[in-house]
Formats: structure tokens, sequence, C-alpha cells
């Protein structure tokens, strides 16, 4: 139990008055002197059982009455979870609210989703209690500090609404922790609200252990976590993972691979599931069989105009407890030349780089690869190159901010060691020196700062350890990220045979990115530099045989470089996937919606609002779709013990509720008490009524003829 | 007339009351001829009885009538008069301060005793105080002389109530000390146990004593009529009793009622004239009632 007026019960000391009442009117009664004390003591002796009971309910119900009117006063609450926190009232009230996708599932009877039953029993709470002088949301979209007038303000706030896009808790705290820091208040609540999901927050991450040592030094900081983590019964989600136009003579098609993954489903058994396909205003409908996992639908071509050139799309579940990720919109427009660029000195590899680049997967794509030197950057058409291979010295000046810009507009670099000494600095890395099985028995100076900056190794779910093919001629590699990006595992599910690499000579370097694969002694095969769109990559080997038997073996090298062509020719196609989130519409000002939003209560008229709803974009002939994230699909709740792991030694509270619980978080009790109140001084009342008129004995009969006169 | 200046005592109720005289209900054993009768036959006119002659008989007092009749000898006995010892024992426990209208127990105890000391003194009686507590004492035994009694209505008025009853062992001790028969008038609230009372009037009866007894109550003692918690202090020196009478009230009640019907088993059992008297009374409508209760109704004879 709670109280909003927590200082009253200063005044429950008060509930011995009436003993105290009692024991000074021992002393203070009347006395008066009286001569027939054997009957008073005959009747005190007879009454002694009932009188004491007597007394002790009338003295039990006046303290009670005593104690109620100080409840009543200090407003209690109902809810054992604000127990325990402490007798001030907030200075502050911080509100972190996830409205990631997953936080729009719905208890199907009530119609409410995860996030508006939070801020709504959030918003009756704050609104009965006192939320200090400052009522501030950070909200999972924008991440910034939102000073709000009242609690009732939350429910209509376009910050609050639903979005389709990711959360990044410990994001949110650190935004808390620079308000805390910043205005020093003194006792703050921060609430959290969210369905504790996996990828939201980021467990294993190592900033939270930084957040916890910021929050150590703050004092009169209590957290309150607002737990939705049951998952619905059942729930499907829908995305299409690749969608593909083409045309075979005069015939045009889409092809699409759809996944369908299934949540909490409890029913094992196989079912027909349809699946609706809407492409220019034309429906279909394919029913396929779900077991468990949900289903795929690879390859499925839908017949469209030979005409439509681009257009969109979606794909359909009919509705169930999530209706957010019930629709998956996409995009397609014709195929784009894939162009790569190579900038090598060195005619073997440049030649290598040029066979892997130029053979499509497809046929029926076209690629172009061109092979030049150093002295000829000059040449290259930025404008239509997916992907850059740079296997010479770093540039500097022009060159080097043209690279950056082109790596800006999503397109692809990966730099490959120079043959000659370089001291060059790009994308905060540079090459080291060579080395080679005699002289890298200990591990590379640029591992150990990684570790030592809290890089973690390698994601613990796609952390591939494989017996490798190292000897004292060559490096294995022992670790690679197989979940994702360039080493990702094939279609078919298949590992890449990375642990079949011999790698002869390899050169380090110096860099901050993220390895995504490492050799045996721990030093970084491929790694990616953090940016902002498209990607870099550095790769510390190269493919002739003098090197490693990247170009030998041919299946890796040709499908890091297929992929990373794939996904620099991506960002040239008219046609493009997006994540929701709140910059991804910032390349263009253009955009315009072109499909309506499923939830009508989205206000999509704000400008703030565009790219956090799974919609389609337009800009000229630019066409994008904007999807919940891949990750929001697959994720699942992080465990309780986890995520209260999180907060160590911080005043943690955890409120788990399920999104059907309509009940308030607090509802005040003084009525309650007030009756209490009431049934206590009636009780004490009617105990403490006279007891009924005692019939006073007559004097009659007064002589008694007892004596007999002789 | 004897001049008063006792002011409990009342001249206009002396004089109302003088026409009544005090009698005792047993024949009573004189030290000189009085108005009472004795059980020793003696000259008086009365008639007593008829009894054989036996040789050794004064011859004048044969009944020649009954001879000629019945030609037997028959002395002819007359009832010897005599006169009353009457001994005042009043509780001057600390209860009998207990007061109505200001007039408390115990000045009506000395309204009562004084008045009857007084019509006893004129009757020629003998009359004694005896005082029953343990914070003032008074013996004075009991004589017929006018500066006794004025002795007496001195001690009568200067009596005072304070400290526990002493009653109990007061009229034992009577009972003992007193010789002859006697008039034992007890003035008392009798605010002991009723087999106490019950054992000291058998031992005053066992003694041949007429006993009467003035049971004096306050309206307001039976009945515990306060609204609110008290603190009763004991009257007598003991220890005070914190009560509610709207609590207790009922039990006072049913423990005054024991007391009183134990009383009268008392009173039955041991055939003393008993008088139960509330204080607000007038004291000489109770002598009155008293005296005349006790006028003897008829005479025996043959």
């Amino acid at each position: 139990m709670g109280f909003l007026q927590p200082l009253a019960l200063v005044a429950l000391p008060l509930i011995a008055l009436p003993i105290l009442i009692h024991l000074i009117n021992q002393h203070r009664h009347r006395a008066i002197p009286w001569a027939a004390m054997m009957f008073l003591m005959s009747a005190k002796r007879m009454s002694k059982g009932m009188a004491r009971l007597r007394h002790f309910l009338i003295l039990l119900m006046r303290v009670l009455a005593v104690a109620a009117l100080i409840f009543v006063v200090s407003r209690p609450l109902s809810g054992g979870w604000l127990g325990g926190i402490g007798m001030s009232k907030p200075d502050a009230t911080l509100i972190l609210l996830d409205r990631s996708a997953s936080m729009e599932i719905q208890d199907l009877q009530a119609g409410q989703s995860k996030r508006s039953a939070a801020l709504q029993k959030l918003a009756q709470l704050l609104e009965q209690g006192d939320y200090g002088t400052h009522l501030v949301l950070i909200d999972s979209v924008s991440g910034q500090l939102q000073e709000v007038d009242s609690p009732k303000a939350l429910l209509g706030l376009p910050t609050t609404g639903s979005s389709a896009t990711s959360a990044d808790i410990p994001g949110m705290l650190e935004s808390a922790l620079a308000y805390l820091k910043a205005n020093k208040s003194g006792r703050v609540d921060v609430w959290i609200c969210s369905d504790l999901s996996e990828n939201d927050w980021a467990v294993e991450s190592g900033r939270w252990q930084a957040i916890r040592e910021e929050f150590y030094q703050l004092e009169g900081v209590h957290h309150f976590l607002l737990a939705y983590a049951n998952l619905p019964s059942s729930n499907f989600s829908v995305r299409v993972e690749n969608v593909q136009r083409w045309e075979h003579g005069n015939d045009a098609e889409l092809a699409l691979d759809v996944i369908v993954r299934s949540k909490g489903s409890s029913d094992t058994t196989r079912q027909e599931f349809p699946i609706e396909f809407e492409v220019n205003n034309v429906r279909s409908v394919v029913e396929v069989e779900l077991d468990r996992q949900g289903a795929s639908l690879r390859g499925h071509r839908i017949p469209i105009d030979t005409k439509l050139r681009s257009g969109w799309g979606s794909v359909g579940l009919p509705g169930d407890a999530n209706p957010l990720d019930n629709r998956f919109f996409f995009v397609f427009s014709e195929p784009t030349v894939r162009r790569a660029v190579v900038v090598s000195d060195d005619i073997k590899n440049g030649e290598a780089f040029r066979r892997a680049l130029t053979i499509p997967t497809d046929p029926r794509l076209q690629h172009q690869t061109e092979v030049i030197s150093a002295n000829d950057v000059a040449e290259i058409d930025w404008e239509s190159t997916g992907v850059l291979i740079w296997q010479t010295a770093l540039p500097r000046g022009a060159v080097a901010d043209q690279i950056a810009q082109f790596v800006d507009t999503g397109r692809v670099v990966m730099f490959f060691p120079p043959s000659q000494n370089a001291e060059e600095q790009l994308f905060g890395s540079r090459w080291g020196d060579w080395q080679t099985p005699g002289n890298s028995s200990q591990r590379s100076a640029v591992s150990s700062q990684q570790e030592d900056f809290g890089i973690p190794s390698g994601n613990l779910l796609a952390d591939r350890r494989q017996p490798t093919v190292s000897d004292s001629h060559s490096f294995g590699v022992s670790w690679w990220r197989g979940d994702t990006d360039l080493l990702a595992h094939a279609e078919s599910g298949n590992a890449l045979p990375l642990n079949e690499l011999h790698t002869y000579r390899y050169r380090s370097f110096e860099s901050l990115g993220t390895p995504l694969a490492r050799f045996d002694d721990n030093a970084p095969l491929l790694t990616r530099i953090a940016t902002d769109r498209g990607a870099v990559y550095f790769c510390s080997t190269l493919p002739t045989a003098q090197f490693s038997s990247l170009e030998r073996e041919g299946v890796i090298f040709y499908v890091i470089l297929q992929r990373a062509l794939e996904q620099g020719s991506q960002a040239l196609a008219v046609a493009s996937q997006r994540d929701a989130g709140p910059e991804v519409l910032a390349d263009h000002n253009q955009w315009e919606l072109v499909t309506p939003v499923d939830n009508s209560d989205a206000p999509l008229h704000l400008s703030s609002q565009r790219g956090l709803h799974a919609g389609v974009y337009r800009d000229g002939a630019y066409l994008t779709a904007v999807n919940r994230s891949q990750i929001e699909d697959s994720a699942t709740a992080a465990p309780v013990e986890t995520v209260d792991a999180l907060f160590d030694g911080m005043s943690y509270r955890r409120i788990d509720v399920d999104v059907g619980d309509t009940s308030a978080l607090a509802s005040e009790l003084w009525r309650v008490f007030l009756f209490a109140m009431i049934v206590a001084l009636l009780v004490e009342a009617v105990l403490s009524l006279p007891s009924k008129s005692v019939r006073v004995t007559p004097l009659i009969d007064l002589t008694v003829a007892g004596g007999k006169t002789e | 007339m004897l001049q008063l200046k006792r002011d409990y005592l009342d001249q206009k109720v002396l004089e109302r009351l003088s026409t009544l005289q005090l009698h005792a209900r047993l024949p009573m054993i004189g030290s000189v001829s009085g108005k009472h009768r004795s059980p020793i036959r003696g000259s008086s006119l009365e008639f007593a009885e008829y009894r054989k002659y036996v040789p050794g008989d004064d011859p004048r007092r044969l009944d020649w009538r009954a001879y000629a009749r019945n030609d037997r000898y028959y002395i002819k006995e007359f009832e010897a008069d005599t006169n009353l010892r009457m001994c005042l024992v009043v509780d001057t426990s600390g209860s009998m301060n207990f007061a109505y209208n200001g007039t408390s127990k115990l000045d009506y105890a000395r309204r009562v005793a004084g008045t009857l000391a007084y019509i006893a003194a004129q009757q020629g009686d003998a009359v004694g105080l005896y005082c029953a507590g343990t914070g003032f004492h008074k013996e004075i035994p009991p004589k017929r002389s006018a500066t006794h009694l004025s002795a007496m209505l001195d001690a009568l008025g200067a009596m005072e109530a304070s400290g526990e009853t002493g009653l109990a062992n007061v009229l034992h001790e009577t009972a003992e000390r007193v010789p002859q028969r006697a008039l034992i008038v007890v003035l008392s609230d009798l605010f002991i146990e009723p087999e106490i009372v019950r054992n000291c009037l058998e031992h005053l009866r066992f003694r041949k004593h007429d006993v009467a007894v003035f049971h004096l109550l306050e309206q307001s003692e039976l009945a515990l009529e306060f609204d609110r918690p008290m603190r009763f202090v004991d009257m007598e020196g003991g220890e005070p009793i914190l009560a509610d009478p709207t609590v207790i009230g009922a039990q006072y009640q049913r423990a005054l009622e024991m007391y009183l019907e134990s009383m009268n088993t008392v009173i039955q059992d041991t055939e003393v004239d008993y008088h139960r008297i509330r204080i607000n009374e007038n004291y000489d409508d109770v002598l009155a009632r008293f005296l005349l209760g006790r006028t003897p109704k008829r005479h025996k004879g043959l």
C-alpha cells in the first residue's frame, strides 16, 4: 500500500491518544465519598470480565477510528508495489515510453495495446498522486526529453502514439541520466513502460554497466518498470524479405520471398493460413501451411503489367493480437545495373576482384566491374557505382571526402590491405603491419584495444567457433557472425565455410569497428565500421594465393563481394526498403505517403511522425517502403530476472501488468478507511451506551417484623 | 422539663413523643421500680397468676375466695414493675458521614438516639451509649440520673464518624458487659456482611436482651445514579474504586438486593425489632412508629 500524502502518517502515533486520554481520565474522574463500598466491590467483581472486554473494545474502536482518520488524510493507494518508496514526494517524474512495434500487441477483448494501457494506467496513477514540478517524457522514437503539462496530456501527445520502430531502452536511460545530471533534481521517479523485448533492452550491452555506475552516483532516483512481458497466446507476423521484378518476353512478374512467423501459438497442428497480396490495387490470397514456427513462401510470383516499371504492394495477414505486424509493404522497380569499381595497383588482386564481381548471382541481373589504378580515381562514376573496392593506400583529401559522401548515400566501400606502407587514416581506421604465422603468436594490439573499449567479441547467438585449418603456415578463422551482414548464413541455412579458409598473411589495422570475423589470434579478418547509412568494411587479407585461399576456395570471396554489391546497388535502385525510424526519410524532403496506414490514430500529418509508421512513400520516381525492423518480428521478451539484474544496486521496482488488466495501478482507498472510521465510531457509540435503566430497589417494607413482643 | 441545649434535639418532637412510652418487648430486670414488666413477681396492682400454696408462703397472700370456691389454697401473685436499661449502640464508622441534603446518617442517628434517650430518661429508665467506630469510640454505661442523661446527650452531640466500623465488636462486648436484660438499640448503616450481623444479634438474643435495629440507608446508595465514571472514595478509609455506574449499575443493584434479602433472613431468624430507615424520612415519624410498635397490645391473664 502506498500513500499520496505520506507525511500525514507522521501523525500515526496519535492512535495512542485514546489510550492516553483514558489513562489521564482515570486520574481526572470526579471523586465522590461513598459509603456502600461493599456493593461496589461486589458489582465490580461480578462485571469484571464483560466490563473489561467492553472497555477494551471501546478503546480499540477509538484507536481504530483515529488510525482510520489518519489513513484517510494520508490518502492510501491500493497496490503493494508502492510500499517502501519513501516518505517524500518526487520533485520530478520521468516517463520512458517504449513505442516499439511490439508494444502494440493488444488484448483482443479490451482492444487496448500495451502502450496505450501503460499510458492510461500511468496517467491515472500520476493524476491521483504528486508527480513533482516536472513531468518529462522520453519516448523511444525520438529519445528526446519533452516536458508534459499534466499526466492526462500524455494520452494525446503525438510522441506517445504507436510506431513501427524499435526502442533503445539503454539510450533512453542515458537521456534520463543527462537530464538528471543537468537538472540536479532531488527525488525523481523514473517510470519505464516496456514489454521487455530483448532487442529493445539489449541486455548484453556493455552500456548497462556504465548506466548503472552513473545512477549509483545519483541519489533519490527511483525506478519503476511497468512490465508488459506477457506475450499473446497467438500472434503472426509477416515480412517480405526479397522483391524482384522480372520480365520474360512480354510478361512481367514480381518474385517475393514471404516469411510468416508465429509467436506464442499453442496450436501445434499444421493449419492453412491465408496470406493476402495486394499489388497495384489487385488483391490475391494464397493459403499457406503453418507449423509452430510459421511458414515461408519463397519466390512467390505475382504477374504484373509490363508497363508497371515500378510500384508498391503489400502482404497482409488476418487480424490478431498485434495489428502492426499483420501487413508488410514492399516496393519494386526494374533491377538496376550492379556496378562495382575496384581501385587496385595490384593486377592479380584486381583481377580476382573483377572476376568475383562480374559474375551475377542471377543471370537476369547485369553486373559491371571496372578495375582502375589509384591514379585514375578521378574517372570513377560515383553516381552509378554500387560498391567500391579499395585496395591501395587509404586516400586523403578530396578523394576521402568523395568516399565519405559515397557511403552517406547508402553505398558500400570495402577496404583491402595495400601492398605499400601507408600511414593514412580513414573512417577512424589505419593499416598496420603485415602479419604472418611466425610473428603473430600474440594477440594483436588492435584486438586488445577493442576489448578495452568494451566492444563485445561477438554476438553469442551468432557465435561460430569451429575447428579451423590453422597450421604453422596459415591462420584459421575461429569466429564469425553468421546471423547478419556479409558473413550471414546462406538462404539454405548453411554457414559459410570460413573454417576452411587459409590466410597466410594479413595486415593488421587499428579500428573501432565491429568485427565480423576473427582469426585464431583474435585479430579481425573482417570489420564493419559504424556509419549512419551505407557500409564500410575493412578486410585484413587479400584474395590471391600469396595471402589467402579466398580466391582459390571462391565461395566466401564471391559471397562477400556479391552481398556488398547487392547492398550498395540497393541504394541506387528506384525502390528501396527501409526500417521505420525518425531519420529514415531524412534523405529527401519531398517524401509523400502513398499508402494508408493501418492504425488510423497515427498523426500522419505531423512531419515528426513521418517514417515512424509502416507505409510507402514516394518522392518523384523514387519509392520507399517503410516497415518495422526485422528484429521486432523475432525478438522475445527478456527474462524478468535478467532485466531485474540490470537495475542491480539501484532503487528499482518492477510492476508486472497484463495488457488485459484494466484495473488501475493504484486506486485511492480513503473511502474504505472513512467507512472503517464510521463503523468504528458507531461500534464505540453502541458500546458506550449506558446499560438498560437499572431498576432501583425500593425501600418498601422498611420495618421488618422480626421480633416478637412477649 | 429539661432545658435542652443540644441542637440535634427538637423540642417539638420531644413534646409530641412525650405522650408515648418506651416499652420493652421482653421482661426486664431492673434495679428499681419502673414501668416495665419483670420476670420476678412483685406487688404491683397488675395480677400475674395463681399458684398452689406451699408451706412457708405468706398466709396474707392466700386468696380466700379461691379457697372458698375450690377448697384449695392458692397464692395470688402480681407482676413486678421495674425499670429498663437501654443501651444505644451508634455506629460511628466513616460511612455514617454519608449525607443527604446536608443530613448525614450520623446526624440522623444522633437525633433518634438523643430523642430515645430523653424519652427513656423521662420514664426513669437507665440509658447508656456505646459508639462503634475505630476512629471514635465512646462507652457510657446505662444510668438513671439526670446528670448522666446530660452527659450522654453531650456525648451524642460530640460524636464523630471516622474510620472503619467496629459495630460487631461493640455489639459482642455489649452483649457480654451488660449484666442483665436490657434494650439494645442499634443505629447503623450495617455495611458489614449479614452473617456477621447475624452472629452479633444472636449473641445479644442469647443474653436475653431486647434488640432493636435502626438500619439507616440513604436513597442515593440504593442506585448508582451517575452518568459518567466516578472515583468512589471509601469513607471508611479503604482503597478508592474507579467505576462506571452505567456499566456496573445492574450488578450493583443485584448486590444490594442480595444483601437486603440476606439481611431480611437474619432479621427473621434473630427476631429483632428491625427498622429499615431512609434518612430523608422524618425521624419523629420513625420514632413514633417504633414506640407504637412496642406498645403492648394486650395483657396476659388467667
